[in-house]
């Protein structure tokens, strides 16, 4: 087999993938997502579950960008991945939950009721939301700039936006307390 | 189902979002650590901004509502992260452990 041989043979290949690329790709981020997840919430040990919850993060930036949001995508990928994981993972080394060991599971009654309570759950809301008759707009262009974005958010929607800003502060200054108010203790 | 293609249809991102929410239950019902349950939190909050950015796509497609309010979602969890992770932190300093059955000396 030579070169062009090769070149024609990739180009085949990629042709009868392309065909399906689109949905082959959004099927793999989606299961992506969902199984990431899970091993958030299963896994035993809890930078595992940090893991995994970058994963379903990332499987959620790529679900925005097929919701034609990119910037969204964007904003979760740095948020999300970039701050608050790094946060946790902060948070998993200073309060030092491996020294002891505590093993997530912790019993396999309280696991089951659990189990029941978000199935049951599941089941309620998955059938209110596929019987409702969502009344839809059609596949229109939703091509979102940031131009459209910052027009909702700083001329329809400004009082949320000056709320969430005040609760941001009000946050970072409670944390701020908290970490000194507790160097006095024990 | 609006579009040829898979991605275009609504009932997957709502299948998404409503298997995230479910995760998140799931996961504050039954982990023992605070940070497991935290974690959790984060689960629910990501599928309530999928599902706003969902609809916003499929039913009101001129609008950006949907989008604006997952941004605010994404402040108030970054706030929550900041403020959860300053509690879990003292409550370590306090009692030396962070899981959450134990904590029960208002209880007692």
């Amino acid at each position: 087999m030579n070169f062009a041989d090769l070149i024609s043979l990739a180009t085949a290949v990629s042709t009868r993938i392309g065909a399906y690329t689109p949905d082959s790709i959004f099927l793999a981020i989606a299961a992506a997502t969902i199984i990431g997840a899970l091993v958030t919430v299963l896994s035993r040990s809890l930078i595992y579950a940090l893991m995994g919850l970058v994963f379903t993060m990332f499987g959620i930036a790529g679900l925005y960008i097929y919701l034609n949001s990119p910037f969204l995508a964007m904003m979760q990928i740095l948020i999300y991945v970039g701050a608050i994981t790094i946060l946790i993972a902060f948070a998993i080394m200073l309060a030092g939950p491996m020294y002891k060991h505590p093993g997530e599971w912790s019993g396999i009654i309280k696991f089951a009721a659990s189990l029941i309570v978000s199935s049951l759950s599941f089941i309620f809301l998955y059938k209110v939301l596929m019987r409702t008759d969502w009344i839809q707009a059609g596949v229109k262009d939703f091509g979102l700039t940031t131009k459209e974005i910052g027009r909702v958010l700083f001329d329809k929607l400004t009082l949320p936006f000056e709320l969430i800003s005040l609760l941001i502060v009000v946050a970072i200054i409670g944390a701020i307390m908290l970490a000194l108010l507790s160097k006095g203790e024990k | 189902m609006t579009g040829q293609f898979l991605y275009n249809n609504l009932y997957i991102y709502l299948f998404i979002s409503v298997f995230l929410l479910c995760a998140g239950i799931l996961g504050i019902a039954f982990r023992r650590t605070l940070i497991g349950m935290l974690i959790s939190v984060e689960l629910i909050l990501n599928g309530a901004g999928l599902n706003f950015v969902a609809l916003n796509r499929f039913l009101d497609p001129d609008n950006a509502y949907g989008v604006v309010f997952t941004l605010f979602i994404m402040g108030i969890a970054a706030a929550e992260a900041a403020i959860a992770l300053g509690v879990i932190l003292l409550i370590f300093r306090r009692f030396r452990h962070i899981e959450g059955e134990k904590l029960k000396e208002m209880k007692d």
